[in-house]
């Protein structure tokens, strides 16, 4: 295959995908059987409750922890046995990075940045000005949100074509927290990366992602288009007298103690209602991303 | 105009596309914005709102396939020569439906007469 050709087929592969996996701590199940297929140039925010296994499923995917069962693919490789070619093209930053300790900010980004062909220096100087680190200073002497703010710059500057965020919202500012959701905005829509970043901040998810995935129960329940979300599904009241005629199957429900019931219900493929919304003092509630996902996993 | 021009609120059940196209609808339809104007790039409101670029440029493309905005070779996109020029107050204030029937849902809920919300309407809007 000549390089062109070779190029193309690479850019084809989907950056992140998953089949069938499954795994457990101690007996219990955290991921239940997870499918997942990432597109280039997607921003798959990943939203779940705590501890509902959003970690696992981003190690497991990136090859960091051996699934009990399932496949786990990067660019088309075996996540567990990634080649440094596929290493290169991405960037993984966890809840709490503890690698390198023992170096100062700037060292740890010249060293890093030896490994990467596209390494952004001015990139990495600019952003430990913006976002108060000192350049000097032992990252074990970091507070835990200088550290993984450190790693976010390491992220970035490595100008990966994956960009995998494990809650990184946790350890910014509103600021910087901005300034972050702007670089993975403007990546995702320019260079084509492709990002995955797991968040309980649905506001930030509702800025940048092109696709949201809720993990609940070891399971995605929902794995659609941001936009398509909030027009696909809605919250249906009924009161205590017409919930006998509440539609069967629905993604939520909940019964309040007068009787009445919370639905969330979706259209049908013509774009229609279910007919209970005609119901006599039946209410239709447009939802945010944020009230769609605790009416789901509430 | 710059991307201020748009407000945009992520966590309103309408969707960041749809927030921008009915901003757009209505500032022309009011006479905010006259045919001939370049809208900000793509690039400059997804920068500013730190929101996804695609969101921006499918808001602008559905605006264009409205009919308010057209693409100007190399410049980008400008309020279209049509837009905005025929609208009578009626279909101005059909614009404002949505709106109404969210005020006219929760004045009934409120037991409000439709007097009393009329007359407070009108001084908030005589206040600006």
């Amino acid at each position: 295959m000549n390089a062109v050709l070779q190029a193309s087929a690479e850019s084809m592969e989907a950056p992140l995908q998953v089949r069938g996996l499954a795994h457990q701590y101690g007996g219990q199940p955290v991921l239940a059987g997870v499918d997942l297929t990432l597109q280039p140039g997607s921003v798959l925010g990943l939203i779940g409750r705590n501890g509902a296994g959003k970690s696992t499923l981003i190690r497991a995917m990136l090859g960091l922890l051996q699934p009990q069962a399932g496949e786990c693919r990067v660019f088309g490789e075996a996540a567990l046995q990634l080649s440094d070619r596929a290493k290169v093209r991405l960037a993984y930053v966890p809840q709490q990075p503890e690698a390198l300790a023992w170096l100062t900010s700037q060292q740890m980004l010249d060293y890093v940045g030896r490994f990467y062909p596209q390494w952004d220096a001015a990139f990495a100087r600019t952003m430990l000005r913006d976002w108060d680190i000192l350049p000097n200073k032992l990252l074990g002497k970091l507070s835990p949100g200088e550290r993984q703010r450190v790693d976010l710059i390491r992220a970035l500057a490595s100008q990966p074509e994956l960009l995998v965020l494990d809650e990184p919202a946790a350890a910014l500012d509103p600021v910087a927290r901005r300034d972050l959701l702007r670089e993975i905005a403007l990546r995702a829509g320019e260079a084509g990366t492709t990002v995955l970043f797991s968040t309980h901040i649905v506001s930030d998810l509702e800025r940048v992602a092109s696709e949201i995935a809720f993990l609940h129960e070891g399971k995605l329940l929902l794995h659609c288009g941001v936009d398509e979300s909030k027009e696909r599904f809605a919250r249906l009241w009924l009161p205590a007298a017409m919930s006998a005629a509440a539609p069967g199957r629905t993604l939520g429900r909940r019964r309040h103690a007068d009787g009445s019931l919370s639905l969330v219900i979706e259209r049908d493929a013509s774009g229609q209602w279910p007919e209970a919304v005609n119901l006599p003092g039946a209410r239709l509630d447009a939802l945010g991303l944020e009230d769609l996902f605790v009416e789901i996993a509430g | 105009m710059d991307a201020s021009i748009f407000a945009i609120q992520p966590t309103s059940a309408e969707p960041i596309y749809r927030q921008i196209v009915e901003q757009l609808r209505r500032l022309i339809a009011g006479g905010q914005l006259s045919p001939g104007e370049l809208l900000p790039s793509v690039r400059e409101v997804a920068g500013f709102h730190a929101v996804n670029p695609m969101t921006v440029s499918r808001a602008y493309g559905i605006a264009e396939s409205e009919g308010l905005l057209e693409r100007l070779r190399g410049k980008g996109m400008a309020i279209a020569a049509g837009a905005g020029r025929a609208s009578t107050p009626a279909q101005r204030l059909a614009l404002l439906e949505p709106q109404l029937a969210d005020v006219a849902r929760q004045a009934r809920e409120l037991e409000l007469p439709a007097e009393s919300v009329l007359r407070r309407l009108g001084k908030l809007m005589g206040e600006r």
